[in-house]
């Protein structure tokens, strides 16, 4: 997974390869590692050293010190997801004070630290694309509680998608009963998923708003035996979600395509570093994506998928 | 003839746990200096150190402690604790002055706590800090909900990523407290006191020694310091959370073991903490930036401390066969 010693390569011309700094929220958990899949193929094609590398826990302290290890090292460009801005912001400007382009991707950093962020969908696409999702299932006129849960409680991403939902629920006559924080951990999200089945008797769905606490939510009500009773949407990568799309506590999965997140990331470090791209730009071309719309300082992917029982088996991320 | 003078000087020679840990960390300096470019270069060294000053500052107290016999396990989720209440105070008042105080104030009090119980109640210090160890971090996660407060301000986080004369703010000021303790330590009648402790408790008691006392303050001052520690953490990141200084004893503990003082109390002295320390630390640089890999670290750390372990042991048998 991580490919960089100190040397510095060189492509045949004999010209220094752009060294780009891929830093993930968590390293080894499979939607981040189906960017990396997307991030490899960008790199191979654009002829740059990709370096990936990030804390194992989700530790934000662990990445901002990453963050200035990569400064030293003189790396071109550093595309960070932050697990939490603030933490990381220090070492993000100081790197920027280096002379390094700093990115973010995934999840977006604080304005200063960064001058592009590269966003998966909008959080309003997200936010009412899960409540959505969840009426569909549930059917829209059912009544009852719903819980969130979320990753930490500083999480920027997830926050902005508990803000959208908010409103969408609010149109709709379900009553969002309470927000759990598990943090990125599997155990955990699995404990505040069996918590919030005890405690809310007319609880009828669970949105898991992160890769990590939606299965957990998801084993939370299976091993309850209220499978298709209360039923658990959120975000998460196909792969991971398979298992219970299959045996009906989980009817949709929320996500866009990861694989092509970190293929744009890359493609547009390396328009950074090449001078290709400018504040201010409307579009930039990103390899085999094609052109895709800048608004404001943020690269947009595109649209949010769902992926149910029909169609998830074709997808492997 | 020969041989035994060689051991007659080998003996006065006290100094050979810190020469085999010197050797290995130039050994590691010049491994490193060789694979990774630009490895040695007195600027980035001097910008990683920035990773080592909250260790280096518990170390200090942790050296004393565990040279009475003791052991502080606590100091992580003090370190959490004083966090919270520094979050705390600043998000109430908007004071960066009283959210430090108090963040150095709950470090004092969490320290007076487990002194308190080791000197007056007669527990064990592994118990009693075992205890505090959960029950702070449990009081700093209540309290905060697992929220975290952030945006102190770029004067304060300064602080600690700032620098004076090329030399980190906290590196400077943990020179000076190292000197200050390595000081009290061999050249004060209370320093030479906790040697005594660590050898022999009882023996210590009866020639007047004011055991109780001289341990209540000891684990006062080891909170107090993980306030500190706390402080310098809370500015680098620019954030205070109930989680900070997670597995921070047991680091701490490698580093002062590796250091030379025995956990058994009796022996040890700032200088081979400080050794451990840096050994540790670039350990850690050389190993993430070769390899690039955050796992590898303790794995290695892990190999260091029974490789230092061994050849410590190796010399000192031989000294005195």
């Amino acid at each position: 997974m991580t490919g960089t010693s100190g040397e510095k390569s060189t492509d045949s011309s004999g010209s220094r390869k752009l060294r780009i700094a891929l830093l993930p929220k968590i390293k080894g958990i499979s939607y981040f590692s189906s960017c990396f899949k997307g991030a490899e193929e960008a790199a191979k094609e654009l002829g740059v050293e990709l370096i990936y590398d990030g804390p194992t826990d989700g530790d934000p302290r662990k990445q901002a010190e990453m963050i200035e290890q990569w400064t030293i090292d003189g790396v071109d460009v550093i595309c960070v997801a932050p697990n939490a801005p603030d933490v990381v912001a220090g070492a993000m400007k100081e790197a920027r004070a280096a002379g390094i382009s700093v990115i973010t991707w995934d999840a977006d950093g604080t304005t200063e630290s960064r001058s592009f962020f590269v966003n998966q969908a909008s959080a309003r696409a997200i936010g009412e694309g899960l409540v959505n999702t969840m009426l569909q299932d549930l059917g829209p006129e059912t009544e009852g509680d719903v819980v969130i849960i979320s990753a930490d409680a500083t999480s920027a991403n997830q926050n902005a998608w508990i803000e959208a939902m908010k409103p969408a629920l609010g149109k709709s006559k379900l009553n969002l009963a309470t927000i759990k924080y598990p943090g990125e951990n599997a155990s955990n999200a699995l404990a505040d998923g069996q918590d919030v089945i005890s405690k809310y008797p007319n609880l009828k769905g669970i949105f898991g708003i992160s890769s990590v606490s939606f299965p957990g939510a998801a084993e939370a009500v299976e091993q309850s035996g209220k499978g298709g009773q209360v039923l658990v949407t959120g975000l998460s990568t196909p792969n991971d979600m398979k298992k219970f799309v299959h045996n009906g506590t989980v009817r949709s999965v929320v996500l866009w395509n990861t694989v092509d997140l970190g293929y744009l990331t890359i493609h547009v470090a390396k328009a950074l570093a090449a001078g290709e791209l400018k504040d201010g730009a409307a579009s930039i071309k990103a390899g085999r994506l094609g052109e895709l719309s800048i608004v404001g300082d943020n690269v947009m992917l595109g649209d949010i998928m769902v992926f149910t029982k029909a169609n998830i088996d074709q997808y492997d991320f | 003839m020969n041989s035994m003078h060689d051991a007659g000087s080998s003996r006065s020679f006290r100094w050979w746990h810190e020469t085999v840990i010197g050797a290995l960390l130039v050994i590691v300096l010049l491994v490193a200096g060789w694979l990774v470019p630009g490895f040695l270069k007195p600027q980035s060294q001097l910008l990683l150190s920035r990773q080592l000053w909250e260790f280096a500052i518990l170390a200090l107290g942790m050296t004393l402690i565990i040279i009475t016999g003791g052991i502080d396990l606590s100091v992580g989720s003090t370190m959490g604790l004083s966090a919270v209440a520094f979050g705390g105070v600043h998000a109430a008042s908007g004071s960066l002055v009283a959210a430090s105080l108090a963040c150095l104030a709950t470090g004092l009090c969490c320290g007076a706590v487990n002194g308190a119980l080791v000197s007056q109640l007669r527990l064990h210090p592994l118990i009693v800090t075992l205890a505090t160890f959960a029950a702070y971090r449990g009081i700093a996660e209540g309290w905060s909900q697992g929220h975290s407060y952030s945006r102190f301000g770029d004067d304060f986080s300064n602080l600690a990523r700032g620098s004076w004369l090329g030399v980190p703010l906290p590196g400077t000021f943990f020179f000076v407290m190292a000197i200050g303790f390595a000081v009290f330590l061999a050249k004060t009648p209370n320093g030479r006191f906790l040697h005594a402790i660590g050898h022999n408790e009882r023996a210590a008691k009866f020639s007047g020694i004011a055991v109780d006392r001289i341990r209540f303050w000891l684990y006062t001052m080891s909170g107090l310091l993980a306030g500190l520690a706390s402080l310098i953490y809370v500015a680098r990141f620019d954030t205070a959370k109930a989680d900070f200084g997670k597995g921070f004893e047991l680091d701490v503990i490698t580093a002062v073991v590796l250091g030379g003082t025995s956990i058994y109390g009796g022996r040890g002295n700032i200088l081979g903490t400080i050794l451990g320390l840096l050994l540790i630390h670039e350990t850690r640089m050389f190993v993430s930036r070769y390899w690039g890999s955050d796992e590898l670290r303790s794995i290695v750390i892990g190999c260091l401390l029974i490789v230092a372990v061994l050849a410590y042991q190796l010399v000192s048998r031989r000294r005195r066969s």
